[in-house]
């Protein structure tokens, strides 16, 4: 079997999110230091704040101001933090509930170890010094002997320039893994070659290969090498400049079947003016010094292919 | 009440659960289970009415990897087709529902999970409540970690108690050849207190098929098929604060209207990845001493996101392939905490 190729793949994107006007509310309020409840009908204090009864669905709009003490219900010591976690130094998991909630917040709670920790002890806020209207403006909770504050007090929940949304940016690490199909494919386009493989049913060869064919539903095991040249199926033209591509517009993108493949990949043309290239053209791989795959496709000067040769490939 | 056709699994097969699989791509791991399942019955693809599976993108971090998974099913020209992004077990039950309609009389349901790419517990914080919980990137361990500690406190569990269903678990796997983790290990240190390392699934990668087939269809599919006799699922309130983790009020409900209470089962497989979360279902679901639990080891022996809840059911009906059960309640889960379950009743007919 040969090496397993990986390779480090970051997936990364930031979330922009709207808020509801409970939502808006309560982050607001975080930012002013102020944690905003939401009562049910039945008289119920739910912090955090949801914009609906779980239990009614009724719409909730109610709020209340709650105390920044309070107890915690359930916890975890977490010995190792990870990436994105409220804290950097091992610290406590905590649920809690705030002074006038009857629901708990889910937060971090910085002790000094797990033995500082227990059901039912007080603590209280620590908020981070700089907020922007967000659950992470709650740095973290502290421990805090203090007796229970009193009730909730009616809050209408405005403030100067609101939060109405939110940037949640998330990033997940991968060591990607090509598989067995295609970790040939692109071991072959280190040596400037182009393999497929072949359906051992219907004998169709796929490029690039999935390791599976979609009509017969089996492991396409028998690997082919095709091209390097081939003939330009389809194609469009691209008059819109792509960010971080160095290609001028316009410029011609197209399928291409490559002699002896039965599925078209795509590539760019080049060598020709955009407005010159046409179904039929026969056209080659262009490498570049280091490059991975090929740069662009060119003609190859070769009569164009008669339309029968490739119309099942369309 | 009885479902309006009847409707058994007629065949299952599963992958060997393995901590990487670098060298195959996911519909490489998938496809010999889906040629497996399909030589038990017989059956081509051309022969099954409806195709479901369940997988999600981003445990390996691979865009749309369920369209290219569908390359191994031979899914052209275009078949029957449909797809959860939630364990396979979701996938059985929309494919149960398409059965009971009439609009098909075979359905082959699948899926698949490949966590070794990534960090799955980080990568399962991306479905939590993004404006409360997901900003603060609690994991998969931490949240199981705080309903434990909400057992204990409870007085519903303790520590030893834990070890024992983790190592009782591993033990019953060792009968189980596609078992990731089989034969019991040391409960290892604590990975986020109160649960230690045994206390929480191997990460891994696997795969898992069903095939389901409606009344006269069945004949002929399988010897003793396991008939579905009820099937239902149920969710949480999403907020954790507002639920009392020590129970399942959705479990309880979903076994309910899935006729689990109407007479006792013999067996149940439970997915609890999580040692404490086994506690939780014996009581929501009223499981005595009488029943056997997990006899292919569960979750704990190993835990193919995605496919582990579907496993359950594959599992449950095995055991009345074999004729070594005849009434077996059948559970899957997904999201923090068994936020969501599902519950199916499977029964042989007396032999």
């Amino acid at each position: 079997m040969p090496e397993v190729l990986s390779a480090p793949l970051v997936v990364e994107f930031p979330f922009t999110r709207s808020l509801g006007p409970v939502q808006s509310a309560f982050l607001t309020g975080l930012r002013e230091r102020t944690v905003l409840g939401v009562r049910t009908s039945d008289g119920r204090t739910l912090v955090p704040p949801v914009e609906y009864d779980p239990a009614t669905a009724e719409e909730l709009r109610d709020l209340v101001e709650v105390a920044a003490t309070g107890t915690v219900t359930t916890w975890a010591w977490n010995p190792s933090p990870r990436r994105g976690q409220p804290l950097e130094r091992p610290f406590a998991w905590v649920l809690v509930r705030l002074d006038g909630a009857d629901t708990a917040l889910l937060h971090a709670l910085d002790a000094p170890g797990p033995d500082a920790v227990r059901t039912g002890m007080r603590v209280r806020v620590r908020w981070a010094p700089e907020r922007a209207g967000a659950i992470t403006d709650i740095a973290c909770f502290e421990p805090y002997e203090s007796e229970s504050a009193g009730e909730p007090s009616p809050h209408t929940g405005e403030f100067n320039a609101p939060v109405t949304g939110i940037v949640a940016p998330a990033r997940l690490d991968y060591t990607y893994s090509p598989g067995r199909a295609q970790a040939g494919y692109i071991e072959a386009l280190a040596d400037h070659r182009t393999v497929g493989e072949r359906c051992p049913v219907c004998r169709k060869v796929y490029v690039p290969p999935r390791g599976a064919c979609p009509t017969c539903g089996v492991a396409t095991d028998e690997r082919v090498e095709v091209g390097p040249a081939g003939t330009v199926t389809t194609y469009c033209i691209v008059n819109i400049k792509a960010k971080n591509l160095d290609i001028e517009v316009p410029y011609v993108y197209a399928h291409i079947a490559l002699d002896g493949a039965d599925l078209a990949l795509h590539g760019r043309i080049g060598g020709i003016p955009y407005d010159q290239v046409r179904m039929g053209l026969r056209v080659e791989p262009v490498w570049t010094e280091g490059g991975r795959h090929p740069d662009h496709y060119r003609p190859t000067g070769e009569p164009d292919a008669d339309y029968d040769t490739y119309k099942e490939l369309i | 009440m009885r479902p309006a056709r009847d409707v058994a699994v007629v065949a299952f097969a599963q992958t060997d659960h393995r901590r990487r699989t670098d060298e195959l791509s996911e519909v490489e791991m998938l496809m010999p289970v889906l040629h497996e399942v399909l030589d038990r019955t017989g059956l081509k693809t051309s022969d099954i009415g409806f195709t479901c599976s369940g997988s999600s993108d981003y445990l390996a971090g691979r865009a749309f990897s369920f369209t290219m998974a569908l390359d191994g099913v031979g899914a052209w020209p275009p078949i029957a087709e449909s797809h959860v992004e939630m364990d396979g077990a979701w996938a059985l039950y929309e494919a149960w529902v398409k059965i009971l309609t009439g609009e098909a009389d075979t359905a082959l349901v699948y899926s698949y999970g490949k966590s070794s790419p990534g960090e799955v517990r980080d990568v399962l914080t991306r479905q939590l409540d993004p404006y409360y919980l997901a900003p603060l990137w609690p994991d998969s361990v931490a949240l199981a970690a705080l309903q434990a500690q909400a057992l204990i406190d409870a007085g519903d569990t303790d520590e030893p108690a834990l070890a024992a269903i983790a190592a009782s678990s591993r033990d019953s796997a060792t009968a189980n050849p596609h078992a990731q983790v089989r034969g019991s290990r040391p409960q290892g240190d604590y990975l986020v207190r109160p649960l230690r390392t045994g206390d929480c699934p191997p990460v891994g990668d696997g795969a898992a098929a069903v095939i389901l087939a409606a009344g006269d269809t069945v004949r002929g599919l399988c010897e003793r098929p396991a008939w579905i006799r009820g099937m239902d699922h149920r969710i949480e309130a999403h907020g954790l604060g507002v639920r009392d983790l020590t129970d399942s009020p959705s479990a309880r409900l979903a076994a309910e209207r899935a006729g689990a209470f109407e007479r006792p089962v013999d067996t149940a497989e439970l997915h609890a990845p999580f040692s404490s979360q086994e506690v939780v279902l014996r009581k929501a679901l009223r499981l005595d001493d009488s029943v056997r639990v997990n006899p292919s080891g569960g979750a704990l022996a190993a835990n193919p996101v995605m496919a582990a809840g579907l496993i359950r059911i594959g599992e449950a009906a095995a055991a009345i392939h074999r004729g070594e059960s005849d009434r077996v309640l059948a559970h899957a889960t997904s999201g923090p905490c068994l936020q969501q379950n599902l519950v199916a009743v499977l029964e042989g007919e007396p032999s």
